[in-house]
């Protein structure tokens, strides 16, 4: 199957609004997605996991601290003010289910792929490029508290 | 008088040690201890120790993952029987279709909702 961008971006969100309604307890829909990915350094949460298999890439999450640890306490059940460990462990889970979530259902096109473990970071001033991918996917999704920046970076494998 | 049942829960995140957790104690089950373990290898250290009625566990973990710590469950007679509800988060039916073959009680699928998970835990536990 052609990586197709407006495909790709189909079976993100779907992924992410199972998430958003399952364990989140909130509907979660579209915003505009930004036409051009923005390169502006931001200060926040960026958690991201890598792909391997017939396609290699990545999948991130961009969001605020304040949204960080209000998903956090949806996700955990319990009241979050600051970014701590907690925050961080559920921030990198949810972006573990929801990009595993799109991976299942590249899966059923692709075939088997592989996933690496999350990686969360917290700062300011953070810059992210992606490299060499040959489809680049960015979602902006609003749900009752906040927003979130999905973006994906996939490419055929070189192999 | 019947001891209330002990829980292990078997996930290397522990976010979701701390989700499952809650949503335990949110039950109106009579449960004793809830203990959790951060792979196959810890969980059967636990079991070896400990009197568990049901084992709660992820299957993608390292050192020892869930699929082989029910096999080794399993092949146990100690544990042949002892109730082993699998998550997941594998789309592919294969490794779902192996757990049930090599006898997983049941599976939950990642991402699930507190009720579903409640529902399918107080089923068992009240057997």
């Amino acid at each position: 199957m052609p990586l197709q961008a407006e495909r790709m971006a189909e079976m993100l969100f779907a992924a992410t609004q199972e998430l958003f309604t399952s364990m989140l307890g909130t509907e979660v829909r579209l915003v505009a997605a930004p036409e051009e990915e923005p390169h502006d350094p931001f200060d926040g949460i960026l958690s991201l996991i890598g792909f391997t298999g017939k396609v290699i890439g990545n999948g991130e999450i961009i969001c605020t601290a304040g949204t960080a640890c209000d998903l956090s306490s949806r996700f955990l059940m319990a009241e979050f003010q600051h970014v701590d460990e907690q925050v961080l462990d559920a921030v990198g889970e949810i972006t573990n289910m929801i990009v595993g979530g799109f991976k299942n259902r590249l899966e059923a096109h692709v075939g088997r792929l592989q996933m690496s473990i999350p990686t969360v970071v917290h700062g300011k001033n953070i810059s992210a490029r992606n490299l060499k991918a040959d489809v680049a996917v960015t979602l902006l999704c609003a749900y009752a508290d906040g927003e979130i920046q999905l973006k994906l970076g996939l490419a055929a494998s070189r192999d | 008088m019947k001891e209330p049942p002990n829980l292990l829960i078997v996930d290397d995140s522990t976010a979701i040690r701390k989700i499952l957790i809650r949503v335990l104690n949110q039950t109106n089950l009579a449960l004793g201890e809830v203990l959790e373990a951060g792979d196959g290898k810890e969980a059967l250290n636990i079991l070896e120790g400990r009197h568990i009625s049901l084992v709660l566990s992820d299957i993608n973990m390292p050192n020892m993952d869930g699929i082989e710590l029910l096999r080794t469950l399993r092949a146990s007679p100690q544990w042949h029987d002892l109730p082993v509800v699998l998550i997941t988060t594998e789309g592919g039916q294969a490794r779902v279709q192996e757990a049930v073959e090599l006898g997983a009680t049941s599976y939950v699928r990642k991402p699930f909702s507190a009720d579903q998970l409640r529902d399918k835990l107080a089923a068992l536990l009240s057997k």
